[in-house]
């Protein structure tokens, strides 16, 4: 309950601002006369929410889970084949330049494909979702493991110590807060990759729900499932944050306050 | 403080090493033709100007540098690839961000298969010697940078290695705390008497410091001089006043002149 209110009280600015936004666009609506299938109040998206809540909820957990899987399994294989490229000059030179060559197709637009060779289940947008996050873990790390100061690496060859050791013991610690970069800029993604991944071929979910919402121009679901889908994306990000600040507490609090990355 | 003398530290032979770094059609020959011999417990002080190569010899003495022609012996034995059984310390510090202090001292056991518990103690002893006793605790991030380096150069020590090779250790330190450093450093050579090979650029440093300075030319780096310091030990403030300490300087500086490197 304190650990609440010590939440409440370092995020007071804001929240406050956010409250008068929300009030703003509450009584801006009603002030101007603007019409609800346009943009509907918070309240009204509120009570329509409710309305439909079960069937909602049940198409985020649909979402949710093709995210989580898209995600972990994007985690799962850039961090390792980051460690290859960064240890490996073959690797480096001959397979990391074609992997950075086909980040530069549109995933989106071969979205469509994986529906031809997988069909429409959950197998395609895991794919999509991994295939849109994979590419900045990646990046990040390899930038971390490549991090490790010449002089420590000169310092660390005079101990006699094994390369698992010297892995261990500073490579890959050393790396950490680059990785937690990659994956926040990961787990930011992931959520617009979940929802396009739908949009493309889905008979549920979230981005079918909007979709057919959207087709009804019940505006005020599309504004309830965009809201849901934010606190998705949230939530998966505070989480990575939240198990980087116990990973990583030396780098994370020399970071400067208020600066946390997205 | 000197009961500890009996510790041997390791014979280093240098004969007629060189070496060339090539980059493409760019050959620099960085040292030619240099013989040296330092003994056991030996302090011996490297002074040059900037790009005399001094470090790069620290280097092939580390094994972590080939040498492109000539011998280098430690202790007896051919260096073909990295010593281990020698301490390092760097111009700049290099701890380990998340490591405080004493953990950042102890790694250089972790890394060595060796048992950190057990130098603990020492570990903390040598702390206080160079005044980072109430600081074991704290992260790198947390200490000036004088601080940082006493921490880096009790790593280098903390497993009492028979030659402690430090390139220009003080270098990126104001004037007041490399006087501090220097002192510390005495302080711990007399107490363990390991062979150290110390580079640096300043002149007062090396005198102060070394049994033997050597004074290298501008590139391709040579020995120019090998002057013995026969001063007293420990170095104190009448020995670094003396008439004695300031004709060594002086010979040093003459050397530096005689080379247009320094100019009046």
């Amino acid at each position: 309950m304190t650990a609440l209110l010590d939440w409440t009280k370092r995020r007071a600015g804001p929240l406050i601002v956010f409250a008068i936004l929300l009030l703003l666009w509450e009584f801006g609506v009603k002030l101007f006369g603007i019409k609800e299938y346009l943009l509907p109040p918070p309240t009204k998206v509120w009570v329509e929410f409710l309305k439909r809540a079960p069937a909602v909820m049940d198409a985020a957990y649909v979402t949710s889970r093709q995210l989580l899987a898209g995600y972990l399994l994007s985690i799962v294989v850039s961090v390792p084949l980051a460690l290859v490229v960064a240890r490996s000059r073959f690797v480096e030179q001959s397979i990391y330049p074609v992997v950075v060559f086909l980040q530069i197709i549109p995933k989106i637009a071969i979205a469509p494909l994986f529906i031809i060779w997988l069909g429409f289940g959950f197998a395609p947008k895991v794919i999509i979702v991994f295939l849109l996050c994979f590419f900045p873990i990646v990046v990040a790390s390899v930038a971390g493991f490549k991090s490790v100061d010449p002089e420590i690496a000169d310092f660390a060859r005079t101990t006699g110590a094994s390369e698992w050791k010297l892995f261990r013991t500073i490579q890959l610690p050393q790396a950490l807060p680059d990785i937690f970069t990659g994956l926040k800029v990961g787990a930011a993604l992931s959520a617009t990759a979940a929802i396009v991944a739908e949009f493309v071929a889905a008979d549920r979910g979230l981005g079918y729900l909007l979709l057919q919402y959207n087709g009804q121009f019940e505006t005020a679901m599309v504004f309830a499932i965009i809201i849901i889908l934010s606190v998705i994306g949230l939530v998966v990000y505070y989480a990575v944050e939240l198990i980087e600040r116990l990973a990583i507490p030396w780098h994370v609090s020399q970071r400067p306050a208020g600066v946390t990355g997205a | 403080m000197r009961n500890e003398i009996d510790k041997v530290g390791s014979s280093v032979d240098i004969a007629g090493v060189a070496h060339v770094f090539q980059r493409g059609d760019m050959v620099t020959h960085a040292i030619e033709h240099v013989d040296l011999t330092i003994a056991a417990g030996e302090f011996v002080a490297i002074v040059g100007p900037s790009g005399c190569g001094k470090s790069t010899l620290l280097r092939i003495v580390a094994g972590l540098l080939r040498n492109s022609s000539g011998n280098v012996k430690v202790a007896g034995r051919d260096v073909t690839g990295p010593q281990t059984e020698i301490g390092i310390v760097f111009q700049a510090p290099v701890l380990l961000d998340w490591r405080n202090v004493l953990d950042n001292v102890l790694v250089q056991l972790e890394l060595r298969g060796l048992d950190p518990a057990k130098y603990r103690d020492e570990a903390l002893r040598l702390l206080g010697k160079v005044g980072l006793g109430d600081f074991t605790d704290r992260m790198p991030r947390e200490l000036s940078g004088g601080m940082r380096q006493r921490c880096a150069i009790v790593r280098g020590l903390i497993h009492d290695p028979p030659l402690l090779l430090m390139d220009e250790p003080f270098g990126a330190l104001d004037a007041l705390t490399r006087e501090q450093m220097r002192i510390d450093l005495e302080k711990l050579w007399l107490d363990r008497r390991h062979t150290t090979l110390f580079v640096t650029h300043g002149i007062s440093e090396a005198v102060a410091l070394a049994d033997r300075v050597i004074v290298m030319t501008p590139r391709p780096g040579k020995i120019d001089r090998i002057i013995d310091i026969d001063l007293p030990r420990p170095r104190n403030k009448e020995v670094i006043a003396s008439a004695k300490f300031s004709e060594y300087c002086e010979e040093i500086t003459e050397c530096f002149m005689r080379r247009g490197v320094i100019q009046y």
